[in-house]
């Protein structure tokens, strides 16, 4: 279905670090990442304008707005809230049309789904074990006194994998610190890390009947080391989006011109939500 | 590092002669179908091993298998196997370990999976499980494997006994039990006649049965050996020498090898050898089944001078004599005596001791005929079975008994990714010293 | 809070709801004995017979536990934990006595440690099999009389075959009754929500027999008039699990879009649909009812030539509730540390998929904190079967 020329939607996707908003229209018209912080209202605000400025738009040249994460529920000016999975599923399908199981990697969550002709057909969680989410890295990282960013590149570099058993973060930990004192290589320790990392989301995607191609998504995918643990588990190699922090909000804008569109063809009209974006003016 | 490990020192030869039983037990499995006996998945203390073995059934032990992967260190893999099919990590540990390696070895056909501990166990012919009184994995885990061996049949029996209740006497209802009982072991008779195609030779079963009494006495008799001071073997060892008792109960070879390890224990008490180079502590295991993949804090134990000359997990077995069973001519129903008097042994102090618990009454037993300074007991989060009410036990002990130094740890049977070995050790030292302080203050 | 209601509707519900054991209380002021007990084992007839009132304990899910944990273990099922943490706070302080049936570990386990903690006047541990054969049922019966003595005993009366056949007619009026207010949820309006249902269970499980009668046909009576709009295509669901017993979930199903219009629940389906048969002896049907037709998973259904009929035999049901009220969704709900349900999952999610209809399984805490995290897999499942 043709965009018509002055239609433009939004997906907000409040994460538990991080807020991403993509607005699009025929194609991608604007995406900007921010930090979630502690109060989710206040900052997709910011994020929002950013976006808005981005793409030279006013708040009220949006069409439709979906808001999808952790803190959907708290975006006011959203229409609709969908859940991430379903949106990263359709954010996800429509750069990898091939890809047929998804798996999210998130700051404190991890999800596996599994997508046919673009609909999702199941789906699994963790969001309550740090072992399996980008949190598990943070906290080792901090304690090697390592960047995030680094640890991935780190371990890639290890020549052998020093097993991690412990699955509790707090006592991983202590694992690896006790093990750098006995001179474990700090490279092996890391690659240890990420196989501990990705044997936990490989238990949870296991759930679901795998089938290929297997794509990674959401900010672990960005973690070289973490995307080859699990290369390394499943035995094939997986795909990874160009922007993997943005699957879930382009998937949320994907579905607010998905539903707009749809209830304009019946000659319906949705609901809006009728809150502004703030109470004074955006633009200057 | 698990590789870098000092093996474990083993008190007593004869602990060390186990791995052999061990290996034995899961190979005859692998065996089993070319010699043309039936294989059946089994479970222990539920009062079935007569039976099985005289229908020359080959029992494969589940709990004996995790055991090894746990003590290896090699249980995850089958553990998230079991994961993937929505077997909740919480669960028995045992039975997802087990069914973890069910469900790989179905899927390679048949075949045993790769780099499986000691060669792993034979798809079953039948399994037989029980739904007694304490252990609900012990029907729900056969339920649950028959799910992926779907061909398999599945015998589920029951062993009850009566529940404690300081206000009634068991006594009252004990015919009632054992009456249901016998009959359930009947009813698994008509089973493995059903499956093996043959009919029972209860001569075999009452000589296997007899067998079986002579094996708990000399049990027994050999453990209390370890009443000496110092005490020539602690639970270390004895999470080893419980094996032909649990898994080879009803076989010449249980019974030889208690045979050996009373000489062995004879001629250490002669020798005066103890476990630890300085037996300073003499503590009594109250309950809990042990990480199989930490035994070695046994011996972080015994390096500070704390040993175990007694513990009350797998040691399912009494003298005869002090059961005071009736006399029958029914094996089936001398088997159903036995586990009804053994399970209610220590009603009957408990109930002289207001306030008491018979499980505390036990510990009790053991601290005094062991000489015993204290008591720890071991939570693994995935049992119910054998660890729900230790904390009341703790509690029970103080307030009947007096204080005494008591160390509740926290782990599991076969999951190791929780355990944390410095945490465990920091436990160790706080309970040590509590032995010392209290020595000191009842000197 | 004045004496017997005058009305029974959903008001009443609601108030026994959220006032759990209120009319209990107001009854043992009145000199009447009060029962407590947990699970679906326990024989409801045998207490009613006695002019006890049995009361189904419950806790509540929006309590963290803070008592409990003294006493009794972490790994012990999250739902006797959070009931025992109630029962420490003096919540179910108007019990004369309990009754508690072997269901499973955490329960058989934890039985001198609620005996010990509470002390009551009345304690009895009844001793239900896992198996149904032969040998236990004629077990059974006897377990049931050692049960009926003790209770004699206790309030020092006799309770004769003429009482128990009289409670049971009762009771199975009472089912009949509950199935027929389950029945108004069949068609394509419901004419009772979830949320409202889940309130009607939980209040009837507090009362006497003939008063929880009389709440159901007033609820009935009151749903009956109602007019419903039509809805549209909304997703019809079925909840199945062991004791949930607060609307929390429920209402978060509705009101992700869902109708929950059927349950195979400890409180619900699974006590409301199986009678109680009318034998000689009383005991007898009593036997056959709580041994053999309640379908939970403590007890080891044998039935069945081979696995799919073991499998039918045992969730049979569960494809009856489908067709009979049209379910596009199950939702399987256990708790963590459950070992009875946990090692059911498999079969029970691959039975019902195997009738096409989509299953999401859900491993919660009985708490409410962990709400918004079933709150995002509820919505994805609601979002993926429209």
């Amino acid at each position: 279905m043709r965009t018509e020329m002055n239609q433009y939607f939004a997906g907000v996707d409040i994460g538990s670090t991080m807020t991403k908003v993509v607005i699009v229209n025929e194609g991608l018209r604007a995406s900007v990442v921010g930090p979630t912080g502690p109060e989710h209202r206040k900052l997709a605000d910011k994020v929002m304008e950013e976006a808005l400025e981005h793409a030279h738009l006013a708040f009220d040249d949006l069409t439709y707005i979906i808001a999808t994460g952790y803190g959907r529920i708290n975006v006011p000016f959203a229409d609709k809230q969908i859940t991430e999975i379903t949106c990263h599923a359709k954010g996800l399908h429509s750069l990898l049309p091939t890809a047929r199981t998804i798996i999210d990697i998130g700051g404190q969550d991890s999800k596996g789904i599994r997508i046919k002709n673009g609909k999702v057909i199941d789906f699994v969680m963790n969001d309550k074990c740090a072992a399996g989410t980008g949190r598990f890295l943070e906290i080792i990282a901090d304690a090697l006194n390592v960047p995030l960013d680094a640890l991935g590149a780190l371990s890639v570099s290890a020549e052998k994998v020093t097993p991690i058993a412990n699955t509790c973060t707090v006592f991983a930990e202590q694992e690896v610190v006790s093990q750098l004192a006995n001179g474990e290589p700090l490279a092996s320790l890391t690659a240890g890390i990420h196989d501990a990392v990705a044997a936990r989301i490989c238990a949870m995607v296991n759930k679901l009947k795998i089938e290929q191609d297997v794509a990674v998504t959401g900010g672990g995918a960005k973690n070289i080391g973490l995307v080859k643990a699990l290369e390394k588990r499943f035995g094939f190699a997986l795909l990874v989006p160009h922007e993997p922090l943005l699957t879930g909000a382009l998937g949320a804008a994907l579905m607010a011109k998905e539903l707009f569109q749809n209830a304009w063809a019946k000659g319906e009209k949705l609901k809006r939500s009728g809150e502004g974006l703030k109470e004074a003016s955006l633009f200057l | 590092m698990a590789e870098d490990k000092k093996p474990r020192t083993l008190a007593t030869e004869s602990a060390g002669k186990i791995a052999k039983f061990v290996r034995g037990n899961m190979a005859s499995t692998l065996k089993a179908r070319e010699e043309g006996k039936k294989v059946a998945y089994t479970y222990i203390n539920d009062g079935q091993d007569e039976i099985i073995r005289a229908m020359d059934i080959v029992p494969a032990y589940g709990e004996s298998f995790a055991g090894v992967c746990a003590a290896k260190r090699d249980a995850e893999k089958y553990l998230q196997k079991a994961e993937a099919e929505n077997f909740s990590r919480s669960l028995c540990t045992y039975a997802t370990c087990t069914i973890g390696f069910d469900v790989w070895r179905e899927e390679l056909g048949g075949q045993i999976p790769p780099e499986t501990p000691w060669g792993g166990m034979a798809r079953p012919d039948m399994i037989i499980g029980s739904a007694q009184q304490l252990c609900d994995p012990r029907f729900k885990w056969p339920q649950a494997t028959q799910h992926y061996l779907q061909d398999v049949p599945v015998f589920v029996g029951s062993m009850y006994y009566p529940p404690w209740d300081p206000n009634m006497d068991h006594k009252d209802q004990e015919k009632l039990y054992v009456k249901y009982a016998a009959d359930e072991l009947r009813e698994l008779v008509l089973f493995c006649e059903k499956h093996t195609g043959k009919k029972m030779d209860w001569d075999r079963l009452a000589t296997i049965v007899d067998l079986t009494d002579r094996t708990w006495d000399l049990f027994i008799e050999t453990y209390e050996l370890r009443r000496a001071i110092p005490t020539p073997m602690d639970t270390g060892d004895a999470m080893n020498t419980m094996v032909p008792v649990t898994f080879n109960l009803g076989t010449q070879e249980a019974y030889d090898y208690y045979v050996m390890l009373q000489e062995e224990l004879k001629r250490k008490i002669e020798q005066k050898k103890g476990v630890a180079e300085n037996e300073k502590y003499r503590v009594v295991w109250g309950a809990g089944l042990p990480s199989w993949f930490a035994l070695s804090d046994f011996q972080y134990f015994n390096d500070k001078g704390v040993v175990f000359p007694v513990e009350v997990t797998y040691r399912n077995a009494e003298k005869l004599d002090r059961l005071d069973l009736p006399k029958t001519n029914d094996p089936l129903e001398h088997i159903a005596w036995r586990w009804v008097r053994f399970w209610t042994h220590w009603y009957e102090k408990a109930r002289r001791r207001p306030g008491s618990l018979p499980k505390v009454e036990r510990i009790i037993e053991y601290l005094e005929d062991y000489n015993c300074d204290g008591v720890v007991f071991h939570s693994a989060f995935s049992c119910r079975s054998w660890h729900a009410g230790i904390v009341q036990q703790a509690q029970v002990l103080k307030k009947v008994y007096g204080d005494i130094p008591t160390l509740i740890m926290e782990g599991d049977i076969v999951d190791i990714s929780s355990y944390n070995e410095i945490d465990t050790h920091n436990r160790i030292d706080a309970f040590v010293e509590t032995l010392e302080a209290h020595k000191k203050r009842t000197n | 809070m004045t004496g017997l209601q005058a009305t029974f509707d959903l008001a009443t519900a609601d108030r026994y709801y959220r006032e759990y054991g209120s009319r209990a209380k107001e009854l043992k002021a009145a000199g009447n004995k009060i029962i407590g007990y947990l699970s679906a084992l326990a024989p409801v007839e045998i207490m009613t017979a006695a002019k006890a009132v049995p009361v189904r304990l419950k806790g509540d899910v929006s309590q963290p536990i803070t008592k409990a944990d003294a006493y009794m273990e972490t790994i012990v099922c999250p739902f006797v934990r959070n009931v025992f943490d109630s029962a420490l706070k003096g919540n179910f302080n108007f019990l004369d006595g309990m009754v508690l049936p072997h269901q499973c570990d955490s329960i058989d386990r934890t039985s001198d440690v609620w005996n010990y903690s509470l002390k009551l006047p009345y304690w009895h541990f009844l001793n239900m099999p896992h198996v149904t054969d032969g040998p236990s049922v004629e077990f059974t019966k006897e377990i049931l009389r050692i049960f009926i003595a003790s209770l004699e005993k206790f309030l020092g009366t006799k309770i004769t075959d003429q009482a128990l056949a009289q409670a049971v007619k009762d009771h199975n009026e009472n089912r009949r009754l509950m199935r027929g207010l389950y029945n108004l949820r069949r068609g394509d309006t419901p004419l009772i929500t979830g949320v409202e249902m889940m309130k009607v269970l939980v209040a009837c499980m507090s009362l006497p027999v003939t008063e929880s009668s009389a709440l159901i046909e007033g609820v009935t009576r009151q749903v009956k008039e109602r007019e419903i709009s039509p809805r549209g295509k909304v997703p019809r669901i079925m909840i199945v699990g062991d004791q949930l017993d607060d609307i929390a979930v429920i209402d978060t199903i509705e009101k992700a879009g869902a109708a929950l219009v059927m349950d195979d629940i400890s409180i619900g389906s699974k006590v409301y649909w199986p009678d109680v048969d009318d034998t000689a002896d009383p005991v007898s049907g009593l036997a056959e009812r709580y041994l053999k037709k309640l379908k939970i998973p403590t007890t080891f259904v044998s039935e069945g030539a081979n696995y799919r009929e073991n499998l039918e035999a045992r969730f049979g049901h569960l494809k009856q509730y489908i067709d009979d009220f049209n379910i596009n969704g199950v939702i399987l709900f256990t708790y963590k540390y459950c070992d009875p349900y946990g090692f059911d999952i498999p079969a029970v999610k691959s039975f019902v998929e195997s009738s096409g209809v989509p299953v999401l399984y859900l491993e919660d805490e009985y708490s409410t904190s962990t709400l918004p995290r079933i709150k995002t897999r509820i919505e994805a499942f609601m979002e993926m079967i429209v």
